[in-house]
Protein backbone atom coordinates (compact mmCIF):
# COMPACT_ATOMS: atom_id res chain seq x y z
CA UNK A 1 0.00 0.00 0.00
CA UNK A 2 1.48 3.35 -0.96
CA UNK A 3 0.33 6.17 1.17
CA UNK A 4 1.23 9.74 0.44
CA UNK A 5 4.03 10.86 2.76
CA UNK A 6 3.12 12.39 6.09
CA UNK A 7 2.66 16.15 5.91
CA UNK A 8 4.75 17.77 8.60
CA UNK A 9 4.82 21.45 9.46
CA UNK A 10 7.87 22.67 11.36
CA UNK A 11 7.84 26.13 12.90
CA UNK A 12 11.04 27.63 14.21
CA UNK A 13 12.45 31.13 14.10
CA UNK A 14 15.98 29.82 13.58
CA UNK A 15 16.54 29.33 9.88
CA UNK A 16 19.38 26.84 10.54
CA UNK A 17 17.10 24.48 12.38
CA UNK A 18 14.61 24.55 9.56
CA UNK A 19 17.34 23.71 7.09
CA UNK A 20 18.74 20.95 9.28
CA UNK A 21 15.31 19.46 9.77
CA UNK A 22 14.62 19.45 6.07
CA UNK A 23 17.97 17.89 5.35
CA UNK A 24 17.36 15.06 7.81
CA UNK A 25 13.78 14.23 7.01
CA UNK A 26 12.90 15.32 3.49
CA UNK A 27 13.15 11.75 2.21
CA UNK A 28 10.58 10.45 4.70
CA UNK A 29 8.11 13.28 4.95
CA UNK A 30 6.50 16.05 3.03
CA UNK A 31 7.95 18.97 4.92
CA UNK A 32 6.60 22.49 5.24
CA UNK A 33 8.48 25.05 7.26
CA UNK A 34 7.62 28.42 8.72
CA UNK A 35 9.76 30.85 10.65
CA UNK A 36 6.97 32.24 12.83
CA UNK A 37 3.59 31.26 14.28
CA UNK A 38 1.86 33.59 11.84
CA UNK A 39 3.58 31.95 8.87
CA UNK A 40 2.74 28.55 10.31
CA UNK A 41 -0.92 29.45 10.54
CA UNK A 42 -0.92 30.38 6.87
CA UNK A 43 0.39 26.94 5.97
CA UNK A 44 -2.19 25.27 8.21
CA UNK A 45 -4.99 27.17 6.57
CA UNK A 46 -3.99 26.00 3.12
CA UNK A 47 -2.76 22.45 3.58
CA UNK A 48 -4.00 19.33 5.36
CA UNK A 49 -1.09 19.17 7.80
CA UNK A 50 -0.96 16.02 9.92
CA UNK A 51 1.88 16.67 12.34
CA UNK A 52 3.03 20.06 13.67
CA UNK A 53 6.39 20.56 15.31
CA UNK A 54 6.91 23.94 16.92
CA UNK A 55 9.81 25.48 18.72
CA UNK A 56 8.86 26.84 22.11
CA UNK A 57 11.15 29.83 22.17
CA UNK A 58 10.17 32.17 19.37
CA UNK A 59 9.76 35.95 19.35
CA UNK A 60 6.11 37.17 19.39
CA UNK A 61 4.29 33.88 19.73
CA UNK A 62 5.78 30.92 21.61
CA UNK A 63 5.17 27.33 20.55
CA UNK A 64 2.72 26.73 23.39
CA UNK A 65 0.84 29.95 22.67
CA UNK A 66 0.60 28.91 19.06
CA UNK A 67 -0.75 25.48 19.96
CA UNK A 68 -3.26 27.01 22.34
CA UNK A 69 -4.46 29.40 19.64
CA UNK A 70 -5.28 26.57 17.23
CA UNK A 71 -6.96 24.10 19.63
CA UNK A 72 -10.40 24.85 18.27
CA UNK A 73 -9.59 25.91 14.72
CA UNK A 74 -7.25 23.02 13.92
CA UNK A 75 -7.84 20.31 16.50
CA UNK A 76 -6.71 17.41 14.33
CA UNK A 77 -2.98 17.77 13.59
CA UNK A 78 -0.88 16.14 16.27
CA UNK A 79 1.51 18.51 18.08
CA UNK A 80 5.13 18.10 19.08
CA UNK A 81 6.89 20.77 21.10
CA UNK A 82 10.62 21.39 20.67
CA UNK A 83 12.55 23.30 23.23
CA UNK A 84 16.09 23.94 24.26
CA UNK A 85 15.26 24.52 27.90
CA UNK A 86 13.60 22.15 30.27
CA UNK A 87 11.18 24.74 31.49
CA UNK A 88 8.77 22.88 33.76
CA UNK A 89 6.09 25.55 33.82
CA UNK A 90 6.08 25.85 30.02
CA UNK A 91 5.88 22.11 29.82
CA UNK A 92 2.96 21.89 32.23
CA UNK A 93 1.22 24.67 30.37
CA UNK A 94 1.79 22.92 27.08
CA UNK A 95 0.36 19.65 28.31
CA UNK A 96 -2.60 21.25 30.00
CA UNK A 97 -3.65 23.70 27.36
CA UNK A 98 -1.97 22.97 24.09
CA UNK A 99 -2.93 19.34 23.64
CA UNK A 100 0.72 18.37 23.08
CA UNK A 101 1.48 14.84 22.01
CA UNK A 102 5.28 14.81 22.58
CA UNK A 103 7.89 17.03 24.12
CA UNK A 104 11.36 16.91 22.60
CA UNK A 105 14.50 18.68 23.77
CA UNK A 106 16.89 20.48 21.52
CA UNK A 107 19.21 19.59 20.00
CA UNK A 108 17.11 16.74 18.78
CA UNK A 109 18.25 13.24 18.14
CA UNK A 110 17.25 12.30 14.59
CA UNK A 111 16.04 8.83 15.51
CA UNK A 112 14.03 10.03 18.48
CA UNK A 113 12.40 12.78 16.47
CA UNK A 114 11.73 10.41 13.61
CA UNK A 115 10.02 7.95 15.95
CA UNK A 116 8.02 10.72 17.53
CA UNK A 117 6.78 11.94 14.18
CA UNK A 118 5.89 8.39 13.21
CA UNK A 119 3.95 7.83 16.43
CA UNK A 120 2.32 11.22 16.16
CA UNK A 121 1.18 10.36 12.70
CA UNK A 122 -0.25 7.04 13.90
CA UNK A 123 -2.16 8.93 16.57
CA UNK A 124 -3.41 11.31 13.91
CA UNK A 125 -4.57 8.44 11.71
CA UNK A 126 -6.40 6.64 14.46
CA UNK A 127 -8.12 9.86 15.49
CA UNK A 128 -9.30 10.42 11.92
CA UNK A 129 -10.20 6.75 11.40
CA UNK A 130 -12.26 6.74 14.55
CA UNK A 131 -14.09 9.84 13.46
CA UNK A 132 -14.83 8.32 10.06
CA UNK A 133 -16.08 5.15 11.69
CA UNK A 134 -18.40 7.13 13.92
CA UNK A 135 -19.70 9.02 10.92
CA UNK A 136 -20.27 5.77 9.09
CA UNK A 137 -22.10 4.30 12.07
CA UNK A 138 -24.26 7.37 12.43
CA UNK A 139 -25.16 7.08 8.78
CA UNK A 140 -26.04 3.38 9.12
CA UNK A 141 -28.04 4.09 12.21
CA UNK A 142 -29.87 6.87 10.46
CA UNK A 143 -30.65 4.60 7.54
CA UNK A 144 -31.91 1.93 9.89
CA UNK A 145 -34.22 4.43 11.53
CA UNK A 146 -35.59 5.51 8.21
CA UNK A 147 -35.96 1.88 7.19
CA UNK A 148 -37.93 1.14 10.33
CA UNK A 149 -40.11 4.15 9.70
CA UNK A 150 -40.77 3.13 6.12
CA UNK A 151 -41.62 -0.43 7.16
CA UNK A 152 -44.11 0.94 9.61
CA UNK A 153 -45.77 2.93 6.84
CA UNK A 154 -45.10 1.64 3.36
CA UNK A 155 -45.15 -2.04 4.19
CA UNK A 156 -47.94 -2.00 6.68
CA UNK A 157 -50.35 0.47 5.09
CA UNK A 158 -51.43 -1.77 2.19
CA UNK A 159 -51.67 -4.74 4.52
CA UNK A 160 -53.95 -2.81 6.80
CA UNK A 161 -56.06 -1.96 3.77
CA UNK A 162 -56.42 -5.66 3.06
CA UNK A 163 -57.51 -6.28 6.64
CA UNK A 164 -59.95 -3.38 6.28
CA UNK A 165 -61.43 -4.97 3.15
CA UNK A 166 -61.84 -8.30 4.92
CA UNK A 167 -63.64 -6.50 7.74
CA UNK A 168 -65.99 -4.92 5.19
CA UNK A 169 -66.62 -8.32 3.65
CA UNK A 170 -67.61 -9.50 7.11
CA UNK A 171 -69.87 -6.54 7.75
CA UNK A 172 -71.59 -6.95 4.44
CA UNK A 173 -72.23 -10.62 5.18
CA UNK A 174 -70.03 -11.95 2.39
CA UNK A 175 -67.48 -13.65 4.63
CA UNK A 176 -68.76 -17.14 3.97
CA UNK A 177 -69.60 -16.50 0.35
CA UNK A 178 -66.47 -18.13 -1.04
CA UNK A 179 -65.95 -21.13 1.12
CA UNK A 180 -63.17 -20.52 3.57
CA UNK A 181 -61.11 -18.25 1.31
CA UNK A 182 -61.88 -15.03 3.17
CA UNK A 183 -61.01 -16.67 6.42
CA UNK A 184 -57.67 -17.78 5.00
CA UNK A 185 -56.92 -14.29 3.67
CA UNK A 186 -57.75 -12.88 7.06
CA UNK A 187 -55.56 -15.27 8.97
CA UNK A 188 -52.62 -14.76 6.60
CA UNK A 189 -52.86 -10.99 6.73
CA UNK A 190 -53.13 -10.82 10.47
CA UNK A 191 -50.17 -13.15 10.82
CA UNK A 192 -48.13 -10.92 8.53
CA UNK A 193 -49.25 -7.85 10.42
CA UNK A 194 -48.25 -9.47 13.67
CA UNK A 195 -44.77 -10.19 12.32
CA UNK A 196 -44.33 -6.64 11.09
CA UNK A 197 -45.35 -5.28 14.46
CA UNK A 198 -43.03 -7.60 16.37
CA UNK A 199 -40.12 -6.90 14.03
CA UNK A 200 -40.58 -3.19 14.56
CA UNK A 201 -40.78 -3.62 18.30
CA UNK A 202 -37.61 -5.65 18.23
CA UNK A 203 -35.62 -3.10 16.25
CA UNK A 204 -36.93 -0.14 18.18
CA UNK A 205 -36.02 -1.91 21.37
CA UNK A 206 -32.52 -2.52 20.07
CA UNK A 207 -31.82 1.15 19.82
CA UNK A 208 -30.28 2.40 22.98
CA UNK A 209 -32.31 5.54 23.40
CA UNK A 210 -34.30 5.32 26.57
CA UNK A 211 -36.91 7.88 27.20
CA UNK A 212 -38.01 8.83 30.65
CA UNK A 213 -41.60 9.87 30.99
CA UNK A 214 -44.28 9.64 33.59
CA UNK A 215 -46.37 6.51 33.37
CA UNK A 216 -49.95 6.12 34.47
CA UNK A 217 -50.35 2.36 34.68
CA UNK A 218 -54.12 2.43 34.93
CA UNK A 219 -54.39 4.37 31.72
CA UNK A 220 -51.79 2.23 29.97
CA UNK A 221 -53.34 -1.08 30.98
CA UNK A 222 -56.79 0.08 29.90
CA UNK A 223 -55.44 1.10 26.53
CA UNK A 224 -53.72 -2.22 26.03
CA UNK A 225 -56.81 -4.18 27.01
CA UNK A 226 -58.95 -2.12 24.69
CA UNK A 227 -56.52 -2.88 21.90
CA UNK A 228 -56.21 -6.63 22.41
CA UNK A 229 -59.61 -7.56 23.79
CA UNK A 230 -61.06 -6.87 20.34
CA UNK A 231 -60.23 -10.36 19.24
CA UNK A 232 -61.58 -11.95 22.38
CA UNK A 233 -64.56 -10.33 23.98
CA UNK A 234 -65.40 -13.07 26.47
CA UNK A 235 -62.40 -12.64 28.74
CA UNK A 236 -62.93 -11.18 32.19
CA UNK A 237 -60.26 -8.82 33.46
CA UNK A 238 -59.55 -8.44 37.15
CA UNK A 239 -57.49 -5.33 37.39
CA UNK A 240 -55.98 -4.10 40.58
CA UNK A 241 -53.65 -1.16 40.17
CA UNK A 242 -52.25 0.60 43.15
CA UNK A 243 -50.32 3.63 42.06
CA UNK A 244 -50.00 6.31 44.69
CA UNK A 245 -46.47 7.12 43.60
CA UNK A 246 -45.28 8.87 40.53
CA UNK A 247 -43.61 6.42 38.16
CA UNK A 248 -40.96 7.47 35.67
CA UNK A 249 -39.81 5.01 33.07
CA UNK A 250 -39.36 4.17 29.44
CA UNK A 251 -42.90 4.33 28.16
CA UNK A 252 -42.27 2.63 24.82
CA UNK A 253 -40.60 -0.41 26.36
CA UNK A 254 -43.06 -0.73 29.21
CA UNK A 255 -45.90 -0.61 26.72
CA UNK A 256 -44.20 -3.32 24.65
CA UNK A 257 -43.69 -5.51 27.72
CA UNK A 258 -47.22 -5.19 29.07
CA UNK A 259 -48.71 -5.38 25.57
CA UNK A 260 -47.02 -8.66 24.75
CA UNK A 261 -47.79 -10.28 28.10
CA UNK A 262 -51.40 -9.17 28.23
CA UNK A 263 -52.08 -10.16 24.63
CA UNK A 264 -50.52 -13.57 25.34
CA UNK A 265 -52.73 -13.96 28.40
CA UNK A 266 -55.77 -13.23 26.26
CA UNK A 267 -54.65 -15.32 23.32
CA UNK A 268 -53.49 -18.56 24.89
CA UNK A 269 -56.77 -19.64 26.38
CA UNK A 270 -58.52 -22.93 26.28
CA UNK A 271 -61.42 -22.75 23.87
CA UNK A 272 -63.44 -24.89 26.24
CA UNK A 273 -62.93 -22.50 29.17
CA UNK A 274 -66.17 -20.73 30.05
CA UNK A 275 -64.61 -18.37 32.52
CA UNK A 276 -61.55 -16.96 30.85
CA UNK A 277 -59.91 -14.60 33.27
CA UNK A 278 -56.84 -12.43 33.18
CA UNK A 279 -55.67 -10.91 36.40
CA UNK A 280 -53.46 -7.87 36.29
CA UNK A 281 -52.15 -6.33 39.45
CA UNK A 282 -49.63 -3.55 39.66
CA UNK A 283 -48.10 -2.17 42.81
CA UNK A 284 -46.06 0.99 42.43
CA UNK A 285 -43.67 2.19 45.10
CA UNK A 286 -40.80 4.61 45.25
CA UNK A 287 -38.30 2.10 43.89
CA UNK A 288 -40.18 -0.01 41.43
CA UNK A 289 -43.38 -1.22 39.87
CA UNK A 290 -44.25 -4.82 40.72
CA UNK A 291 -46.46 -6.26 38.05
CA UNK A 292 -48.31 -9.55 38.07
CA UNK A 293 -50.11 -10.91 35.06
CA UNK A 294 -51.97 -14.14 35.61
CA UNK A 295 -54.26 -16.11 33.34
CA UNK A 296 -56.20 -19.35 33.68
CA UNK A 297 -55.33 -20.44 30.18
CA UNK A 298 -53.36 -23.18 28.52
CA UNK A 299 -50.29 -22.97 30.70
CA UNK A 300 -46.77 -23.81 29.69
CA UNK A 301 -45.06 -27.18 29.85
CA UNK A 302 -42.50 -27.30 32.61
CA UNK A 303 -39.67 -28.23 30.28
CA UNK A 304 -40.55 -25.28 28.07
CA UNK A 305 -40.42 -22.68 30.81
CA UNK A 306 -36.71 -22.08 30.39
CA UNK A 307 -36.94 -21.68 26.66
CA UNK A 308 -39.89 -19.36 26.30
CA UNK A 309 -37.71 -16.26 26.36
CA UNK A 310 -35.39 -17.41 23.58
CA UNK A 311 -35.80 -16.09 20.07
CA UNK A 312 -38.02 -18.12 17.75
CA UNK A 313 -38.94 -20.66 20.38
CA UNK A 314 -42.42 -21.94 19.61
CA UNK A 315 -44.34 -24.73 21.17
CA UNK A 316 -46.12 -27.12 18.84
CA UNK A 317 -49.60 -26.43 20.10
CA UNK A 318 -49.53 -22.68 19.95
CA UNK A 319 -49.29 -20.58 16.87
CA UNK A 320 -46.91 -18.00 18.21
CA UNK A 321 -44.17 -16.25 16.33
CA UNK A 322 -41.52 -17.06 18.87
CA UNK A 323 -40.87 -13.36 19.17
CA UNK A 324 -43.23 -11.92 21.77
CA UNK A 325 -41.61 -13.14 24.97
CA UNK A 326 -38.15 -12.77 23.49
CA UNK A 327 -38.90 -9.09 22.90
CA UNK A 328 -40.28 -8.78 26.43
CA UNK A 329 -37.05 -10.15 27.84
CA UNK A 330 -34.89 -7.92 25.62
CA UNK A 331 -36.89 -4.84 26.54
CA UNK A 332 -36.63 -5.68 30.24
CA UNK A 333 -32.87 -6.08 29.88
CA UNK A 334 -32.64 -2.58 28.48
CA UNK A 335 -34.46 -1.04 31.41
CA UNK A 336 -32.96 -3.25 34.14
CA UNK A 337 -36.21 -5.02 34.79
CA UNK A 338 -36.71 -8.59 35.99
CA UNK A 339 -39.19 -11.26 35.04
CA UNK A 340 -40.12 -14.61 36.48
CA UNK A 341 -42.71 -17.09 35.37
CA UNK A 342 -44.57 -19.97 36.89
CA UNK A 343 -47.09 -22.12 35.14
CA UNK A 344 -49.23 -25.20 35.47
CA UNK A 345 -50.21 -26.91 32.29
CA UNK A 346 -53.97 -26.53 31.80
CA UNK A 347 -54.34 -24.19 34.78
CA UNK A 348 -52.65 -21.07 33.62
CA UNK A 349 -49.55 -18.97 33.75
CA UNK A 350 -48.30 -16.21 36.02
CA UNK A 351 -45.68 -13.65 35.05
CA UNK A 352 -44.10 -11.44 37.68
CA UNK A 353 -42.20 -8.38 36.58
CA UNK A 354 -40.22 -5.77 38.42
CA UNK A 355 -39.40 -2.51 36.69
CA UNK A 356 -37.26 0.07 38.49
CA UNK A 357 -38.82 3.46 39.13
CA UNK A 358 -36.59 6.24 37.84
CA UNK A 359 -38.02 9.02 39.97
CA UNK B 1 -64.59 14.39 5.63
CA UNK B 2 -61.97 11.79 4.82
CA UNK B 3 -58.48 12.94 3.89
CA UNK B 4 -56.29 10.17 2.51
CA UNK B 5 -54.05 9.89 -0.51
CA UNK B 6 -54.82 6.21 -0.85
CA UNK B 7 -57.96 5.72 -2.91
CA UNK B 8 -58.46 2.17 -1.68
CA UNK B 9 -58.49 3.34 1.92
CA UNK B 10 -60.85 6.17 0.99
CA UNK B 11 -63.21 3.59 -0.45
CA UNK B 12 -62.92 1.20 2.51
CA UNK B 13 -63.33 3.89 5.13
CA UNK B 14 -66.23 5.60 3.44
CA UNK B 15 -68.00 2.23 3.36
CA UNK B 16 -67.31 1.78 7.07
CA UNK B 17 -68.66 5.25 7.75
CA UNK B 18 -71.69 4.35 5.70
CA UNK B 19 -72.27 1.22 7.73
CA UNK B 20 -72.32 3.16 11.00
CA UNK B 21 -75.12 5.40 9.64
CA UNK B 22 -73.80 8.16 11.91
CA UNK B 23 -73.14 10.71 9.20
CA UNK B 24 -75.29 12.08 6.40
CA UNK B 25 -72.62 13.01 3.97
CA UNK B 26 -69.03 12.06 3.25
CA UNK B 27 -66.58 14.42 1.61
CA UNK B 28 -63.58 12.65 0.11
CA UNK B 29 -60.27 14.47 -0.27
CA UNK B 30 -57.18 12.89 -1.76
CA UNK B 31 -54.82 15.42 -0.23
CA UNK B 32 -54.52 17.96 2.53
CA UNK B 33 -54.35 20.70 -0.09
CA UNK B 34 -57.70 19.61 -1.47
CA UNK B 35 -59.24 19.66 2.00
CA UNK B 36 -57.96 23.16 2.76
CA UNK B 37 -59.26 24.31 -0.63
CA UNK B 38 -62.65 22.82 0.23
CA UNK B 39 -62.79 24.83 3.46
CA UNK B 40 -61.88 28.04 1.66
CA UNK B 41 -64.34 27.40 -1.15
CA UNK B 42 -67.16 27.00 1.37
CA UNK B 43 -66.23 29.97 3.49
CA UNK B 44 -69.66 31.48 2.97
CA UNK B 45 -71.51 28.25 3.12
CA UNK B 46 -70.52 26.82 6.51
CA UNK B 47 -73.34 24.29 6.30
CA UNK B 48 -71.18 22.37 3.86
CA UNK B 49 -68.24 22.11 6.23
CA UNK B 50 -67.62 18.73 7.85
CA UNK B 51 -68.34 17.95 11.50
CA UNK B 52 -65.62 15.38 11.66
CA UNK B 53 -62.41 14.99 9.72
CA UNK B 54 -60.60 11.68 9.57
CA UNK B 55 -57.07 12.59 8.65
CA UNK B 56 -54.38 10.26 7.37
CA UNK B 57 -50.80 10.96 8.50
CA UNK B 58 -48.59 9.70 5.70
CA UNK B 59 -49.39 11.58 2.52
CA UNK B 60 -47.15 12.94 -0.22
CA UNK B 61 -46.42 16.70 -0.12
CA UNK B 62 -48.73 17.92 2.64
CA UNK B 63 -48.79 15.21 5.29
CA UNK B 64 -51.30 14.99 8.13
CA UNK B 65 -49.30 17.19 10.47
CA UNK B 66 -48.70 19.81 7.79
CA UNK B 67 -52.41 19.80 7.11
CA UNK B 68 -52.97 20.57 10.78
CA UNK B 69 -50.52 23.47 10.58
CA UNK B 70 -52.44 24.90 7.64
CA UNK B 71 -55.78 24.16 9.22
CA UNK B 72 -54.71 26.17 12.25
CA UNK B 73 -54.45 29.26 10.05
CA UNK B 74 -58.06 29.01 8.85
CA UNK B 75 -60.47 31.57 10.30
CA UNK B 76 -61.97 30.41 13.62
CA UNK B 77 -65.57 30.49 12.41
CA UNK B 78 -64.78 27.83 9.81
CA UNK B 79 -63.39 25.48 12.42
CA UNK B 80 -66.07 25.95 15.07
CA UNK B 81 -68.09 22.87 14.26
CA UNK B 82 -65.31 20.61 13.11
CA UNK B 83 -63.47 17.96 15.07
CA UNK B 84 -60.43 16.10 13.80
CA UNK B 85 -59.38 12.53 14.42
CA UNK B 86 -56.27 11.12 12.85
CA UNK B 87 -56.57 7.81 11.10
CA UNK B 88 -53.37 6.00 10.34
CA UNK B 89 -51.65 2.65 10.21
CA UNK B 90 -48.60 4.14 11.89
CA UNK B 91 -46.79 2.30 14.64
CA UNK B 92 -44.19 5.00 14.91
CA UNK B 93 -43.93 6.24 18.44
CA UNK B 94 -43.01 9.74 17.30
CA UNK B 95 -46.09 9.98 15.11
CA UNK B 96 -48.32 8.72 17.89
CA UNK B 97 -46.90 11.23 20.37
CA UNK B 98 -47.20 14.09 17.90
CA UNK B 99 -50.80 13.22 17.15
CA UNK B 100 -51.68 13.05 20.83
CA UNK B 101 -49.93 16.36 21.48
CA UNK B 102 -51.76 18.29 18.78
CA UNK B 103 -54.56 20.37 20.29
CA UNK B 104 -56.84 19.87 17.29
CA UNK B 105 -56.64 16.10 17.34
CA UNK B 106 -59.25 14.49 19.55
CA UNK B 107 -58.12 10.94 18.92
CA UNK B 108 -55.68 8.89 16.94
CA UNK B 109 -57.56 6.04 15.31
CA UNK B 110 -55.70 3.06 13.98
CA UNK B 111 -56.33 1.52 10.62
CA UNK B 112 -58.22 -0.67 9.94
CA UNK B 113 -61.13 1.44 11.11
CA UNK B 114 -63.90 -0.34 12.98
CA UNK B 115 -67.44 1.01 13.23
CA UNK B 116 -67.23 0.71 17.02
CA UNK B 117 -64.24 3.09 17.15
CA UNK B 118 -66.04 5.60 15.02
CA UNK B 119 -69.11 5.23 17.22
CA UNK B 120 -66.98 5.99 20.27
CA UNK B 121 -65.53 9.12 18.70
CA UNK B 122 -68.98 10.18 17.62
CA UNK B 123 -70.33 9.76 21.13
CA UNK B 124 -67.58 11.76 22.79
CA UNK B 125 -67.70 14.58 20.25
CA UNK B 126 -71.32 15.07 19.45
CA UNK B 127 -73.43 13.55 22.17
CA UNK B 128 -71.74 14.31 25.47
CA UNK B 129 -71.44 17.94 24.48
CA UNK B 130 -75.16 18.54 24.17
Amino acid sequence: MTRSPVKVLYIDDEENNLIAFKASFRRQYEIYTANSAAEGLKVLENLPIEVIIADQKMPQTTGVEFFKSITTTFPDPVRILLTGYTDISALADAINHGDIYRYITKPWNDLELHNSIKNAHDAYRSKIDLRNKIKELEKTNDELNRFIYSISHELRAPLVSVIGIVNLVKMEGLYHSSGEYWELIESCSSKLDYYIQKTLQYYKNNKNVTDKSEIDFKHLVNEIIELYAYSNKDTTFNININQAQKFIGDSFRIEVILGNLISNAIKYQKTSNKEKTVEISIEVNKFSAEILIKDNGLGILNEHLEKIFTQFFKSKNNQGSGLGLFIVKEALNKINGKISVSSDLDYGTTFKITIPNAT
Amino acid sequence: MLIDDNTIDLKINSKIIGITKLFDDIILCQSGEEAIAYFLANEKDTEKLPHLILLDIQMPEMDGFEFLDNYKLLPEELKDNTRIAMLSSTLDFGDIRRAEANPYVIKLLKKPLYPAQLQAVFTTCFIVKE
